[in-house]
């Protein structure tokens, strides 16, 4: 794929991924064919930050862990009263990254 | 995946041993009759309004004392949550000991069906009347 194209797609969501699995995408999204574009950069990802506000509101609930789409581990912290409290705090450290590791496994889709 | 698998089990572990040590301290404190009871939901302390899951370490031991339809009062939920505890384990073992992932495929099973709008929103509703019944027994 073109360069630009790509350098572009970075800029612009850089803030969804880990910053060391950047320049992989980068690598990985030149040497794939152009019809896949539409696709690429098209695709939604979810937002860390928003998903930081929705654990704090409502990590009790194992509501951030729906949103990124986590449904099962969302479930266990619901009927565990958010894993004892203890889960809940940790997820508020946790959820950027597990977003991250998300958008990546989306992203994933599209490049192999 | 094979990475997906080893971090969903250890969590599935990590989860079953502090269930387990949960239920330990409860039932030493049950059976020496010490009236502390150690509240660990944070939207209780914080609201006074008790969770949808509220009441369910109750729910277990009264499921353990035999008392079925005083654990149906406390809570339903300890019902599905002492079936996973005691299952888990027991799951998690026989695919260390076969190294297979037959956890982790109905694991994976198990999120598809509750994704479908057709499951999610009786589960969405029954944890709200769940919830309602909480709030009304002032657990």
């Amino acid at each position: 794929m073109d360069a630009n194209k790509v350098d572009m797609f970075i800029m612009s969501n850089a803030k969804f991924f880990e910053s060391h699995q950047l320049h992989i995408i980068r690598d990985r999204l030149i040497t794939i064919d152009d019809s896949k574009w539409v696709m690429i950069s098209t695709a939604q990802f979810k937002d860390p930050s928003t998903s930081l506000i929705i654990s704090i509101i409502g990590g009790h609930f194992g509501i951030d862990r729906f949103v990124i789409g986590d449904t099962g581990l969302g479930i266990a912290k619901l009927l565990t009263c958010g894993g004892l409290g203890i889960w809940t705090v940790i997820d508020w450290f946790m959820i950027q990254g597990a977003t991250r590791e998300k958008n990546m496994q989306k992203l994933q889709q599209f490049l192999y | 995946m094979h990475l997906f698998q080893n971090k969903l089990y250890r969590i599935l572990s990590i989860a079953c041993l502090a269930g387990y040590i949960w239920l330990y301290f409860n039932l030493s404190n049950y059976y020496s009759k010490t009236t502390s009871q150690i509240g660990v939901c944070l939207f209780k302390r914080v609201t006074s309004i008790p969770c949808p899951s509220c009441g369910t370490t109750r729910s277990v031991l009264s499921i353990l004392q035999g008392n079925l339809l005083e654990a149906f009062y406390w809570n339903p939920f300890g019902f599905l949550l002492l079936a996973v505890l005691i299952i888990t384990p027991i799951w998690l073992v026989i695919d260390a000991i076969n190294k297979k992932d037959s956890l982790l495929k109905f694991y994976g099973f198990i999120e598809k069906k509750i994704q479908q709008k057709l499951v999610a929103i009786p589960a969405i509703a029954l944890v709200l009347i769940n919830w309602y019944w909480n709030i009304h027994k002032g657990l």
